[in-house]
């Protein structure tokens, strides 16, 4: 992407996902249910991809980002909207508060990744993990213990914002900022830190810098993807950002490939479909009821494999010369 | 002329170990300089105090003046000195024009709403910094591999490229470690030339940690000698070559010449 | 200040377990340097290997709970063995990050399997050893927590013995130390990882079993929390040290269960990572270990 037409094809993306918006009502709503979240997915899983993959950070936590994200969002729609603005307010003041929430779930969720990245991103791998896994379990504990925001229970009733059009808008935003941060004096800077540290620093790159720049980057769009998700389902509690949903994530990007976008798209629409496809299989018959159960089992066997058997991931391809990160 | 690095009495211990006992040495501005010494001397850990990687326990370091303490690597780097690695440390996921380009960036850096936008001065700044490093790549014949992965060029190449990248931080220092280490004769001979070139090109201080004496005896205009973390002796080649402490240091002492 | 004592030793038999398995991190850690993400639910397969093995021998007993514990030792030594030999070892000479992902999904692994085993709801685990509760001084003491530390002070001691006296426990601190030295001078790397793999387990298994002696419920998912507590133990002595491992276990014992007591007990369960996060901070070392360099 060192060629200009990057943003043409952002451009495309945004057409695309405004006439998704539109036609929103005319496709079946199964469609429309995983479609959206398919474009949620790719949002989290290419944000993430971001820190584990380009800058080599591993971070367990991002659902965790996602949870800020989700209940700043639904705090503003919930209790904040019907606050502010005029009593039965139309559809686009509506939807523009919306787009306030999602921007205020974005940096909230940014500011929680400064919060824990600048402290832990000097530590080295198995740490880091240990640090973020341990910060989505604060969250969790956080969100548990506030009551105007439902406590263990959660926030029930969110308004139903998130349509076609935001969740695939929301994901070629994701893409194009990774894409286009990763190929500048920046991704240099993110793969020099992801090769080697020491060389990166005796060639007198920042690597804190760049890790808290990547970190930030992931959290701020992982807040997003939850303001989405939130608006989505509908209800959101403390569980639903656990560790589960973050090792979800970090499958997809693993599957995926790390550090290769294009991949993790795949892998994030992938592994969206897997679970509807078990789901499918296993209410076919009730001699095929179990499948519908293992799907964590399958999580782990296929981390496991994909370690020893191809650990750069499942769609990944030797890279064309001359070009960076695709 | 000033000394561009020098050493005062630095000590550093890691532990109970005192791995470099009261150094001192000077490095002039376009001196070619040679550190050796027995394995363990204290060769390299001169050169990670140098660039910041340790701090001393105790003594002075100043690089172009200046004391350098408390500077982080990176920082020292931005101040003008380069290195290269004894094991070879390319980034491996970047292709040969950007390890070159990746090190160009001390000096340039795009923010990140320049690097999102893409607007025209973004672009322009990529193609002058590309521009630079493929006329810093040429000057050493590596520029016909620009677009390979940095680790499928031959092991020659990649001392050639790891010395290049050091370059591209626009160094008033440049430290090489072992940079002849698994090169042949020939090679060797090509690596002497080269690194004269570097030095009269570019006017800046070459300190090199070698095993191979012939070419620090060839290359060098001073050479420090490191044992057991001490310095013993210090003087051009010639000098150095005669100095019984060295030889001691060298052969062992039942092998010493009388003195 | 009766209530007081009663909560200190509490928490000093809940830090007991700890230390058993925030041991097993930091023996492995020490041999290869990376996170053992499994070890914890080593640690809940130990008390599943416990209940099963109760439920055959029956009873209540001191030689039957003994019997169980060791049961559950041997059991898991063999697992932690296992895994080393079947996902970690092949991956050796890989990068960390590929250990440390095979680590999490043998951990997934174990959980979903136990899940299929044993069943989502929690068990009942049978009373093997005997226990009553008596009184010092206006203090209740439960003679389960003195269990607890009891076994726990033998195993630390055997241990001890282990590693500083024994040829095996030279070799494994050889190995520490510098893997390629060590096996230079004739120690079989191989078998000393197993070995450090099987008594790292083994004492996570006993942890198992003392754990689910005192609280009498299990799952598969059980391991979670207090592996995750017990890393951080591990990490707050000093990652690598056996004795800080100890002594972090029991601080954080106590300090969770004063915090479980008092009226922030909704908070009990960050406490580990708040403390994790502080010591990275300030002393990122942990208590007793010392900061070392990366070879450059």
């Amino acid at each position: 992407m060192k060629h200009p037409g990057a943003r043409r094809w952002f451009l495309v993306a945004a057409v695309l996902s405004l006439g998704l918006g539109w036609a929103q009502d005319r496709l079946d709503p199964y469609f429309v249910d995983i479609l959206t979240r398919i474009g949620i997915n790719v949002i989290l899983a290419v944000s993430l991809n971001l820190i584990n993959g380009h800058t080599g950070q591993f971070s367990l936590g991002h659902a965790g980002f996602m949870g800020v994200g989700a209940y700043t969002a639904a705090a503003l729609t919930l209790f904040a909207g019907p606050k502010l603005l005029p009593a039965g307010a139309g559809f686009w003041v509506e939807q523009l508060w919306f787009l306030v929430a999602l921007g205020a779930a974005g940096l909230v969720a940014a500011l929680a990744g400064l919060l824990v990245g600048a402290p832990s991103l000097r530590l080295k791998g198995d740490y880091l993990a240990i640090v973020t896994l341990g910060f989505g379990q604060i969250i969790a504990v956080i969100f548990r213990n506030i009551e105007s925001l439902g406590g263990a229970l959660g926030l029930n009733g969110i308004p139903a914002r998130t349509n076609l059009f935001w969740s695939f808008a929301a994901a070629a935003l994701t893409v194009y900022v990774v894409t286009a941060l990763v190929n500048s004096t920046y991704g240099r800077g993110f793969l020099a830190t992801h090769d080697d540290e020491v060389a990166a620093e005796a060639m007198g790159m920042n690597t804190t810098r760049y890790k808290i720049v990547a970190f930030v980057t992931g959290a701020f769009f992982a807040g997003i993807a939850g303001g989405l998700s939130g608006h989505f389902t509908l209800t959101i509690n403390p569980k639903g950002f656990d560790f589960n949903k973050s090792i979800e994530i970090v499958v997809m990007v693993i599957v995926g490939g790390m550090g290769r976008t294009v991949g993790v798209i795949i892998a994030a629409v992938l592994l969206t479909l897997l679970p509807e496809g078990l789901r499918m299989l296993s209410s076919a018959s009730p001699s095929l009821k179990w499948i519908g159960e293992t799907r964590p089992l399958l999580y782990a066997i296929l981390l496991i494999a994909l370690m020893m058997l191809r650990p750069q991931g499942l769609f990944t391809w030797k890279r064309k010369k001359g070009a960076v990160t695709a | 002329m000033s000394p561009i690095l020098e050493f005062d009495k630095v000590t550093i211990r890691f532990g109970g170990l005192t791995a470099v006992s009261a150094v001192s040495l000077a490095v002039g501005p376009t001196e070619l300089a040679g550190l050796i010494g027995p394995n363990g001397a204290g060769k390299t850990t001169v050169f990670n105090l140098t660039t910041g990687v340790y701090q001393p326990t105790e003594g002075r370091i100043s690089f172009a003046g200046e004391p350098s303490a408390g500077l982080r690597p990176y920082e020292l780097t931005r101040g003008g000195i380069a290195r290269t690695f004894q094991n070879i440390r390319l980034f491996k996921s970047l292709s040969v024009v950007d390890n070159v380009r990746a090190a160009m960036q001390v000096h340039r850096t795009q923010g990140i709403w320049n690097s999102l936008w893409r607007g025209g001065a973004f672009l322009r700044d990529e193609q002058v910094v590309e521009k630079q490093a493929l006329e810093l790549l040429s000057i050493f014949r590596l520029d016909v591999v620009r677009d390979e992965m940095a680790t499928s060029l031959s092991y020659g190449d990649q001392r050639r490229l790891e010395i290049v990248r050091a370059l591209a931080t626009k160094p008033k220092l440049l430290l090489l470690d072992e940079p002849a280490a698994g090169m042949n004769p020939t090679e060797k001979l090509e690596l002497a030339r080269l690194i004269r070139e570097i030095r009269d090109r570019f006017q800046i201080a070459v300190l090199l940690v070698e095993h191979d004496m012939q070419l620090v005896m060839d290359l060098c205009e001073r050479i420090h000698v490191l044992d057991h973390g001490t310095k013993i002796a210090e003087g051009t080649p010639v000098e150095v070559r005669r100095n019984p402490k060295v030889i001691e240091a060298y052969l062992g002492e039942e092998h010493a010449l009388p003195e | 200040m009766s209530e007081f004592i009663q909560q200190i030793i509490n928490g000093l038999s809940v830090g007991a377990m700890y230390a058993l398995i925030a041991i097993g991190y930091t023996l492995v850690y020490g041999v290869l340097r990376f996170i053992n993400f499994a070890h914890s639910d080593v640690f809940m397969v130990g008390s599943f290997v416990g209940f099963y093995s109760g439920k055959v021998l029956g009873g209540t007993s001191w030689a039957g709970g003994l019997g169980v514990m060791a049961a559950s030792m041997v059991g898991c030594a063999l697992l932690g063995i296992l895994i080393e030999r079947l996902a970690y070892k092949p991956l050796r000479s890989r990068s960390k990050l590929t250990v440390l992902i095979t680590a999490i999904g043998v951990s997934m692994l174990l959980q979903n399997v136990g899940q299929l085993v044993f069943g989502t709801n929690p068990q009942p685990f049978p009373d093997t050893l005997p226990a009553t509760t008596f009184q010092v001084g206006g203090v209740v003491v439960s003679s389960k927590d003195l269990v607890v530390l009891g076994f726990t002070l033998c195993l630390l001691g055997a241990l001890e013995y282990i590693v500083l006296k024994t040829k095996v426990g030279t070799a494994m601190r050889a190995v520490a130390f510098n893997p390629q030295a060590a096996s230079l001078m004739g120690i079989n790397i191989d078998w000393i990882i197993s070995f450090t793999f099987g008594l790292g387990s083994a004492l996570a298994a006993a942890g198992g079993f003392l754990w689910a002696y005192k609280f009498p419920r299990i799952e598969p998912f059980m391991g979670v929390a207090p592996g995750l507590t017990a890393f951080v133990a591990a990490v707050l002595g000093g990652i690598g040290n056996i004795t800080g491992a100890a002594l972090g276990g029991l601080l954080l014992g106590v300090i969770e269960t004063l915090v479980k007591g008092s009226r922030w007990s909704t908070w009990t369960e960050a406490i580990a990572f708040v403390l994790l996060i502080l010591i990275l901070l300030f002393k990122p070392a942990g208590l007793l270990g010392r900061v070392q360099a990366e070879k450059v």
